[in-house]
């Protein structure tokens, strides 16, 4: 009788595993597509390069690198070429490659430059981060704005106003902004950021404290767009401010303990 | 005794060597910083004498080549100077008045290459030239205590705390200031920044700050019967606003709606986004096309989605056109937020939509042959017509193509060719 079950048992897992032997541990129900970001598009990125299609970094970000290596693997294996990976190619993708999750992910957290080639051991596909390195947060951006564009100005968010409303924090972040644009600034964030006597934390060195995911929230969303000072080039905490000038300008709205104005 | 005093005289001698130490230190970065900013001040007097000199002699030229070598020094140089001055501990005010007026001698120097008003730049800048001259010989008055042999930290230490009268920069920052009324009215960037204080010229009837609340709670529905705080803009404000700040369980946020005719300009709400939760990109787009097409924003398609951690940034253009004169109108933009977790729209910035650009229907499209404007290699993938800004901020109807090295690494290109004369308007390396 034991045995019977036993043998049972087996055959089913058996037949299981025959019938379906690459529907675990592959992409979720979703569909990827261009501006996608993510596990799914790390494992497509990956898969894709697997088969040497896709030859870029291996990030999460599903950006034109990873659209035109889709596209010609679906021109190759005869499926549709729309740049999409709905279920069809997915299917496609893990019939024809491997993917080694837990090895991806854990060098995409430990912020080592590697690669995910087929035919190659993992082990020399990698490098790793060197002493001091820290891997940043990776986020998709508008493109004429840089990882390291984000950070500075994250860093003078939490600095100037880690204490304000979100409302606030994006406001200090348009700001900046605002000033790269007006022709009375130079003409980079960094030489914003660092003009002397331009910003508080920079002086008594708050810029230099780790800021929080709100602060790089409120960049991201300043980044594409909003701008809560209504174009303020200013702002100033009345109770704190020692410059008379700053009192001139001509006054906008307040938010929080900042007065923002041209 | 005898101990408590021998205790006593090395705790003295301790913080007297402590003290010796921290001087030294501080006496090294005063130096360090002295350095920094001695040779940024030289930098940006070099730099002005140049500017000078470049703008003086592009005065004796006609011929076009010897002038456009004169004009690009100028451009080139009027860039330098303003990242030296913004590295001096200069007040806001006598930065911001430099930084504008040899901005705009460099800008018109690009404008008559680009151009070819000579005329023009000629005209102007006979005058432009004496003044460059006596700012310059203000500048080196102002600076000269700053080259003595004994240069003092405290000297600098001491003009960052005061106000610009009481500072030697007190004659350039107010010679500054005149010279960029006279000589430079408006320029066509400052005409830019006009622009977006120019919803004042909203005609439209005045809505009360119930109305405005109103007005909010049909665009997001979500947000009803929150507890607001609403304030109006300040009286220097260009264009009037109710600032509506509320508050709604876990959601704080704000929404800033015009007096006249209640626009909306942004809105932003933050709340706790669950990670582990995800609508389909399908999904993501389907919600924010019904958040626009209930505000009434009829007349936008999505050109750009950029998925993030807790939300989607979605990017809206106006379109104008049908069939192959289709074009998207990419200074009237909207922009929303919505959230990964369920599709509630966390943000919408409508401003630049609200004052919408007024469209040239003269300007001619003249297709391009991509084969001969492009290198071979270079893959041509997408082509559409938009509208965009040029480098005189004139709204140019213009073909964005996106293009492709063929090669292993697919390094992808946006390029904006103006339509009618094919000059390359921006190029931007795409992830």
């Amino acid at each position: 009788m034991v045995r019977t079950i036993l043998i049972s048992v087996i055959l089913i897992f058996g037949t299981i595993s025959i019938l379906k032997p690459n529907e675990t541990f592959a992409f979720s129900g979703q569909i990827v597509e261009r501006g996608a970001f993510g596990d799914d598009v790390i494992e497509l990125q990956a898969r894709l390069q697997y088969l040497g299609f896709y030859n870029g970094k291996i990030d999460g970000i599903f950006g034109y690198g990873t659209y035109w290596a889709l596209r010609n693997f679906q021109d190759q294996y005869g499926l549709d070429i729309d740049g999409i990976a709905g279920p069809g190619t997915k299917d496609q993708l893990v019939r024809v490659t491997e993917f080694n999750e837990d090895w991806v992910h854990q060098q995409i957290a430990q912020g080592n430059r590697f690669t995910h080639y087929g035919g190659i051991p993992l082990a020399q596909q990698t490098t790793a981060a060197g002493e001091g390195y820290s891997s940043t947060t990776t986020v998709q951006l508008p493109a004429k704005y840089s990882e390291r564009d984000i950070q500075l100005m994250a860093n003078a968010v939490y600095g100037e106003a880690r204490g304000e409303p979100y409302e606030g924090q994006v406001a200090v972040a348009a700001v900046i902004l605002n000033r790269l644009e007006s022709p009375d600034f130079p003409n980079s964030i960094s030489e914003i950021i660092f003009q002397p006597r331009a910003f508080t934390a920079v002086a008594d060195g708050q810029i230099w404290l780790e800021p929080n995911e709100r602060a790089k929230q409120a960049v991201l969303d300043a980044m594409n767009g909003w701008d809560p000072s209504e174009n303020a080039l200013y702002y100033f905490n009345p109770v704190t401010a020692t410059s008379e000038w700053i009192w001139t300008r001509p006054q906008i709205k307040q938010i929080g303990e900042h007065i923002f104005c041209y | 005794m005898k101990s408590a005093i021998y205790l006593l005289s090395i705790a003295v001698l301790a913080l007297g060597l402590y003290s010796y130490e921290v001087k030294q230190n501080n006496n090294r970065l005063e130096r360090t910083v002295q350095a920094h900013y001695s040779n940024s001040l030289s930098n940006a007097s070099e730099k002005l004498s140049n500017l000078q000199h470049s703008v003086s002699q592009s005065l004796l030229f006609q011929d076009e080549k010897a002038l456009e070598k004169e004009l690009d020094n100028i451009w080139r140089t009027s860039n330098e100077f303003r990242s030296s001055i913004g590295s001096l501990p200069v007040s806001q005010e006598v930065a911001n008045e430099w930084m504008r007026y040899v901005g705009n001698i460099g800008e018109e120097a690009k404008y008559a290459a680009d151009f070819g008003n000579y005329d023009s730049w000629h005209n102007r800048m006979t005058k432009v030239n004496q003044k460059l001259q006596t700012l310059s010989d203000e500048w080196a008055v102002a600076t000269s205590n700053f080259y003595q042999n004994d240069p003092s930290f405290a000297d600098w230490a001491a003009i960052t705390g005061k106000e610009t009268n009481e500072t030697p920069f007190r004659n350039v920052a107010t010679n500054l200031k005149s010279y960029s009324e006279t000589d430079f009215p408006l320029t066509a960037s400052e005409s830019d920044w006009q622009k977006k204080k120019e919803l004042q010229n909203l005609n439209d009837k005045e809505i009360t700050k119930d109305q405005a609340i109103q007005r909010l709670e049909v665009l997001i529905p979500g947000i009803k019967d929150a507890t607001y705080t609403v304030t109006q803009s300040r009286r220097d404000a260009a264009y009037p606003f109710y600032h509506i700040q509320f508050v709604k369980g876990s959601r704080i946020g704000y929404a800033d709606i015009t007096v006249k005719g209640g626009h909306l300009l942004s809105f932003l709400s933050e709340r706790p986004v669950q990670e582990g939760n995800r609508l389909s990109q399908q999904d993501i787009r389907k919600a924010a096309e019904q958040f626009l097409a209930r505000g009434n924003y009829k007349d936008v398609e999505i050109v750009e989605m950029r998925e993030n951690h807790e939300a989607w940034h979605i990017s809206f253009a106006r379109v104008v056109g049908k069939g192959k004169e289709k074009a998207y109108v990419y200074p009237d933009g909207i922009q929303a937020k919505v959230s990964k977790d369920s599709g509630e729209l966390l943000g919408l910035n409508a401003m630049e939509y609200v004052q919408k650009e007024t469209i040239n229907k003269d300007q001619k499209v003249v297709p391009v042959n991509w084969e001969n404007f492009f290198r071979p290699g270079t893959v041509v993938e997408e082509e559409r017509l938009v509208y965009t800004e040029n480098e005189t901020l004139q709204l140019r109807e213009c073909y964005e193509v996106i293009a492709r090295f063929d090669s292993e690494m697919n390094e992808t290109f946006r390029v904006v060719v103006d339509a009618e004369n094919h000059d390359v308007i921006k190029v931007e390396s795409m992830h």
